[in-house]
């Protein structure tokens, strides 16, 4: 949800080098039927956390949608998934 | 008493256990709310104990004021807890086995980027280093 300028600096200071996309009117998020609706802080719109490995050919291979946002998929987990795709 | 107290402060500090990101996070909700309610039930047999004393002593305020406070904090984490769990169902979102739509996005230099273009090879020096096999998307809500 945050414009490019916010997730730049983000980037920057934390030295990230993979690719992070802006969805500031949550176009995709809503297609993804991933909003969390009056979730943000303020009562604004937000994504819920979720992450997904998708193949080549767009499949789906592995998705975690948390039951609760302070519980999110650690890194061990989504590498184990991404090496599963072998 | 004093375990009340201790178990409430507990359970609240569950909350900022979270960011240690250890392996066996799945447990800290539940085990805040465990605590909570422990935390209140220890409360409660103190107080009945304090106050079936005959006389009237200052355990009976020093008991009321760590009752306030302890429910106070046990109150923040089961609040916590039902407030973290209040996602929605994203029942339509891509499963397992079915094709994630497609989307194009400006990326932190405002440059368009597709799905599809993500699974392109790297440009640049890029001889010998086969295309990306998988991309994993991450939706967050900003800075976390």
């Amino acid at each position: 949800m945050d414009p490019p300028e916010v997730s730049r600096d983000l980037s920057n200071k934390a030295g990230y080098t993979f690719t992070i996309l802006s969805d500031p009117n949550a176009e995709v998020i809503r297609r993804y039927d991933l909003l969390h609706v009056g979730g943000g802080p303020d009562g604004h719109d937000i994504a819920r956390p979720a992450e997904l490995l998708v193949d080549s050919s767009r499949v789906v291979r592995w998705v975690n949608f948390t039951e609760d946002v302070r519980v999110r998929a650690r890194a061990d987990e989504m590498l184990a998934a991404a090496k599963d795709l072998r | 008493m004093w375990s009340g107290f201790l178990l409430a402060l507990g359970a609240c500090l569950c909350n900022v256990v979270f960011f240690a990101n250890f392996p066996e996070q799945r447990a800290l909700p539940w085990l805040s709310v465990l605590l909570a309610v422990v935390a209140i039930i220890l409360l409660a047999i103190g107080l009945w104990r304090v106050f079936g004393q005959p006389r009237v002593d200052r355990g009976k305020i020093l008991s009321s004021i760590l009752s306030l406070v302890s429910l106070l904090l046990a109150g923040v984490a089961i609040f916590a807890f039902f407030h973290a769990r209040a996602l929605p169902p994203s029942s339509s979102a891509p499963q397992v086995g079915q094709k994630a739509p497609n989307f194009t996005l400006a990326d932190t230099t405002g440059h368009p980027v597709s799905l599809d273009q993500l699974f392109a090879p790297a440009a640049g020096d890029s001889q010998g280093i086969p295309p990306p096999r998988a991309v994993l998307l991450i939706f967050y809500r900003g800075y976390w």
